[in-house]
C-alpha cells in the first residue's frame, strides 16, 4: 500500500565506500600533521617524515578502493574530464588528485634528505607545498561529509553541517591515533606525547559534534540514533572509540607509566580510535540507507 | 523550447499502457514477475529500468453503509527539474540538459558513481544492474534505423544509472513520447511546456468549477528549496504525499555553503589548536 512504498533511493554504496571514507579522513589528518613538526626538533622530523610516507601511502590505496565501487570501474577516468564545483564528488576527485601530488612531492623530499634518495631530488617539493598539503588534507577529510549532506538522504541532509565537522575531526582523531601508532613503533616517544593530545582534542571535538547532531536531528536523526545500528555505533564509536582513547590518552599524559606498559597503552587507545573512526563512515553510510527508506522524512526534507 | 509532459492524473483509468509502451520503446528488461499482493500496483516505483510507473492509491475504508474507496491513479515521471539534482551531482558531466530543455544521462558517459541516485529530491534515478550475459540490450535493430544510439539507452549493458530520457531519440526525429503517445485517454500530454502550463491552469479552473476542489497542480510553478519548476509537472486531486511525492523537495546542492563552512571552522579550530600542542616545549 502507499503508506510503504519507498519515495526515495537508497544509496548503493557499500564497505568500500565506508573504507574511502575512513582512509581519506586518516589521508587528511596526516597532512595537517606534517605541517605541524617543526622539524629543527629531532623527534618532530622524524614524526614528519613518518607521516609523509603514511600520507602518500594512503593516497595511493584510496584510488583503486573508489574505483572499487564504480558500475562500470573501466571509466573511472570520465571523472577526470570535467571540473565541477556544484559536485563535492567532482570537486573531490581533484582533491584527492592534487593531495597526491603534495603528498607524493613531500615525500620525496623527505627520502632525499634522509639519503634514501639522491639528495638533489628534494628539489622536487618546494616548502610551500608543507602548506598546500595541510591545506588539501582538510579538504579531502572535510569534504566526504559534505558529499554525505549534499544528497537527498535525509538523515545526512539533516547533518548539513554536523557531518562534515564530523567528519574532519574524526579524520584528524584517527590520524594522530595512526601517528601515535607508529611513532611508538619507531620509539619516538616525545612525538607520541604530542600526538596523543592533539587526538584527544580532536576526539572530544568530535564527540560535542555527534551529541549535538543527536539532539538537533530529531525524525531525520532517528535511523542512526536510535534503532538497531545505534548499539554499535554507542559501542564501538562513542564509547569505545572516543570515550576510552581519551580516558587511555589522559592516564598516559598523567602519570609516568614504565615504558613497555605506556607502549601497550598507546597501541590500545590508537587502534580502539581507528576502529571509532571506521564505525563512524560505516554508521552514516548504513543508517543513511534506513533513513532513505523512512517516507515520512523523505516527504518533507530537511532545508 | 523546452518540451515536457503535463500528467493529468483525472483522466488516468489505470491501464499502464504508458509503462509498456517505455518499456518497449526502450527495449528496457522485464523487472521480474512480481506481485504486491494488496494492490493493483505490482510496479511499486521507478527504477533504472522502469521509467513509467503507473501508481494506484487505493482508498478503502468500511463505514456504517457498507465500504468507501477512492482510486486515485496517478503515472508518475522523472520531473526534468529546472534545477536538478542528480545533474548537478554527476562528477563525470554523464548528465546533460539537452536541446530540448530535458534532464538527460548520456549512457556512454556515466561510470555509475551511483552519485545521482542519492542526489535527486523525487527518488527517481537508480542504477542497473550489470546486465551481463543476459543483457536484453541490443543496438542490432538500430542500425538499421535512423535513430542515433547514443541517443538510447541502448548504448550501455548495465552498470550505469538509468531513468527517463523523455524519448530523446523520438523527439529528435519529431515524434511524441512514446508513453504520450500510447496513453488512450490523454492523461499524459505532451508539448511545449509554456503552453502545458496554460492548459493545465485552465483545467484545474474547470475542476474547481465543478466541485472537485481538491484538484491542484504539483510542479507547474516554482516547487520551491531551490528546485524551480518541473518540466514534467502534474495535476494532482489530493496531497502530494498521498501520492508518494514529497511535500517539500530540496536541491540537495542548497547545502553545501554550509558544510563546507562547518568543516572549514573545525579544520581551522584544530589546525590552531595542533600549533599549540605541537609548537610548545
Ligand atoms: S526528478 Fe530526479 S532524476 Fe529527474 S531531473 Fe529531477 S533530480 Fe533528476
Ligand atoms: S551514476 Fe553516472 S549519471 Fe549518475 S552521477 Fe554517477 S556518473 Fe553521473
Amino acid at each position: 500500500m502507499n503508506d510503504e512504498k519507498p519515495l526515495l533511493k537508497a544509496p548503493h554504496w557499500g564497505a568500500n565506500v565506508t573504507t574511502y571514507l575512513f582512509l581519506g579522513g586518516i589521508m587528511g589528518g596526516l597532512g595537517l600533521i606534517q605541517l605541524l613538526c617543526d622539524p629543527r626538533d629531532e623527534s618532530m622530523r622524524k614524526l614528519r617524515r613518518t607521516t609523509r610516507i603514511a600520507s602518500f601511502l594512503l593516497a595511493a590505496v584510496n584510488p583503486p578502493i573508489l574505483i572499487s565501487h564504480l558500475g562500470r570501474p573501466e571509466r573511472f577516468l570520465h571523472m577526470m574530464r570535467i571540473v565541477k564545483l556544484k559536485s563535492p564528488m567532482s570537486v573531490g576527485v581533484w582533491g584527492l588528485v592534487l593531495y597526491s601530488g603534495a603528498a607524493g612531492a613531500n615525500m620525496v623530499r623527505e627520502l632525499a634528505q634522509s639519503g634514501v634518495l639522491p639528495s638533489w631530488m628534494r628539489h622536487f617539493a618546494p616548502h610551500a607545498l608543507t602548506f598546500a598539503q595541510a591545506v588539501l588534507g582538510a579538504f579531502t577529510a572535510g569534504y566526504t561529509g559534505v558529499l554525505l549532506s549534499a544528497t537527498a538522504v535525509p538523515l545526512w541532509a539533516a547533518g548539513k553541517r554536523h557531518i562534515p565537522a564530523a567528519s574532519i575531526s574524526s579524520g584528524a582523531a584517527s590520524a594522530c591515533a595512526l601517528a601515535s601508532l607508529l611513532s611508538v613503533i619507531e620509539g619516538n616517544h616525545e612525538a607520541c606525547v604530542k600526538t596523543e593530545r592533539l587526538e584527544m582534542v580532536a576526539s572530544a571535538v568530535e564527540f560535542a559534534i555527534l551529541m549535538d547532531f543527536r539532539r538537533v536531528s530529531g525524525d531525520y536523526g532517528k535511523p542512526m540514533f536510535e534503532g538497531p545500528r545505534a548499539e554499535k555505533f554507542r559501542t564501538v564509536t562513542l564509547i569505545g572509540g572516543i570515550a576510552v582513547p581519551i580516558a587511555l590518552n589522559l592516564l598516559g599524559q598523567i602519570l609516568p607509566l614504565p615504558k613497555p606498559v605506556d607502549a601497550a597503552r598507546t597501541v590500545v587507545a590508537s587502534v580502539l580510535t581507528l576502529l571509532g573512526g571506521y564505525v563512524l563512515r560505516e554508521t552514516f553510510i548504513e543508517s543513511g540507507k534506513a533513513s532513505a527508506a523512512v517516507r515520512q522524512t523523505a516527504i518533507s526534507q530537511p532545508t | 523550447m523546452a518540451t515536457g509532459f503535463f500528467t493529468d492524473t483525472t483522466l488516468c483509468i489505470g491501464c499502464k499502457a504508458c509503462e509498456v509502451a517505455c518499456k518497449q520503446w526502450n527495449e528496457l528488461p522485464s523487472d521480474g514477475f512480481s506481485f504486491t499482493g494488496d494492490s493493483y500496483d505490482n510496479t511499486v516505483e521507478l527504477s533504472g529500468t522502469t521509467w513509467r510507473h503507473v501508481a494506484f492509491v487505493e482508498q478503502i475504508a468500511a463505514t456504517p453503509d457498507g465500504v468507501e474507496d477512492r482510486w486515485l491513479m496517478s503515472s508518475d515521471v522523472c520531473k526534468h527539474c529546472e534545477n536538478a539534482g542528480c545533474l548537478e551531482a554527476c562528477p563525470t558531466g554523464a548528465i546533460i540538459r539537452n536541446e530540448f530543455g530535458s534532464v538527460y544521462i548520456q549512457p556512454d558517459v556515466c561510470n555509475g558513481c551511483g552519485y545521482c541516485v542519492v542526489s535527486c529530491p523525487f527518488g527517481v534515478v537508480d542504477l542497473i544492474d550489470s546486465l551481463g550475459g543476459t543483457a536484453k540490450y541490443s543496438t542490432a535493430n538500430l542500425q538499421e534505423s535512423r535513430l542515433d544510439a547514443s541517443k538510447t539507452a541502448l548504448a550501455h549493458t548495465g552498470g550505469v544509472a538509468g531513468k527517463c530520457t523523455l524519448c530523446y531519440d523520438r523527439q529528435t526525429l519529431g515524434m511524441v513520447p512514446a508513453c504520450a503517445k500510447a496513453c488512450p485517454t490523454d492523461s499524459i500530454q505532451f508539448g511545449d511546456v509554456a503552453t502545458l502550463r496554460e492548459r493545465a491552469k485552465e483545467r484545474v479552473t474547470t475542476l474547481h468549477a465543478r466541485g472537485e476542489t481538491s484538484a491542484q497542480l504539483y510542479g507547474a510553478d516554482d516547487i520551491g528549496g531551490g528546485i524551480g519548476t518541473l518540466n514534467a509537472f502534474f495535476l494532482l486531486k489530493d496531497r502530494p504525499s498521498v501520492y508518494n511525492l514529497p511535500e517539500r523537495p530540496v536541491l540537495p546542492s542548497t547545502r553545501q555553503p554550509d558544510g563546507y563552512a562547518a568543516a572549514a571552522v573545525i579544520a581551522v579550530g584544530l589546525a590552531i589548536a595542533g600549533w599549540a600542542i605541537f609548537r610548545s616545549a
